[in-house]
């Protein structure tokens, strides 16, 4: 029982954090000083671990694997507004809106190949991060392959 | 010393419960892929099965982890879907552009 409360009051504390990053509308912590603090938490904790007679490696993967499950949990929340704005951006906008439904796309993409790659790369599972890496390379000519064609379709039915 | 295997339990179950929460998030945006699918013009379509084969491959890859469900086949059909999906976008989306 004690497990199962303190992953959901992990999963509110990230959720939170995306939630007050998402309504602000931009980084709330500047990245470039987030990422390094974080990897500092991460590799303070493996050492305080290591200090209490836990193995070097057991206190790595351990940190990792939460590591993990903070991206994970942090993917979420964009994925399911992502989800909502592709049911909310109806027809009635006019036909521009097929750009703004392509940037969600965009975005779904994005989300799920930065998860891919991370993930993979914290529970070291390697192919997990190819993957998402190759699909991370492959995603804008896909989101500029749709775009172009929809405006020359377009164009050739309004020119007709 | 502290106590391993309350940590150990805690990463455990933090990352089962992320991937599954994660899972269904990628669900939700799948169906209303498939719902945009259903009711765009033909760019439209293509871009919604676009998403949905994007989700469903993360899904596919997220329940062939040992972490998880352990399921190995999920595996070879998420990295097809994912590999193939983006260039057959691509490769559709040019033949729509060229209208042959």
């Amino acid at each position: 029982m004690q497990i199962e409360i303190s992953v959901i009051i992990y999963m509110l504390a990230v959720f939170g954090f995306v939630a007050w990053n998402i309504k602000k509308g931009s980084f709330v912590f500047d990245p470039s000083k987030l990422i390094p603090i974080l990897i500092f938490i991460a590799v303070l904790s493996v050492a305080i671990l290591a200090s209490m007679g836990i193995g070097l490696g057991i206190a790595t993967t351990t940190i990792m694997k939460i590591g993990a499950a903070g991206i994970l949990f942090s993917g979420t929340l964009p994925m399911v507004a992502a989800g909502i704005g592709l049911l909310r951006f109806g027809d009635e906008y006019g036909v521009n809106i097929f750009y703004a439904r392509n940037h969600i796309g965009g975005i779904v993409d994005c989300v799920s190949s930065l998860v891919m790659i991370f993930v993979g790369l914290l529970i070291v599972r390697l192919d997990l991060a190819a993957v998402g890496f190759f699909f991370f390379m492959l995603l804008p000519f896909t989101s500029n392959a749709l775009a172009n064609s929809y405006y020359y379709t377009y164009q050739g039915r309004a020119n007709k | 010393m502290i106590d391993l295997s309350f940590l150990n339990a805690f990463a455990d179950s933090a990352f089962f419960w992320s991937a599954l929460i994660f899972s269904v998030a990628c669900a939700f945006t799948g169906l209303a892929a498939v719902r945009l699918s259903l009711k765009g013009e033909a760019v439209t379509s293509l871009m919604a099965i676009s998403t949905f084969t994007t989700v469903a491959g993360v899904s596919l890859f997220l329940i062939s982890l040992p972490e998880l469900f352990n399921v190995g086949f999920a595996r070879d059909t998420a990295i097809a879907l994912l590999v193939v999906g983006s260039i057959g976008t691509i490769i559709f989306a040019r033949l729509f552009r060229t209208g042959k």
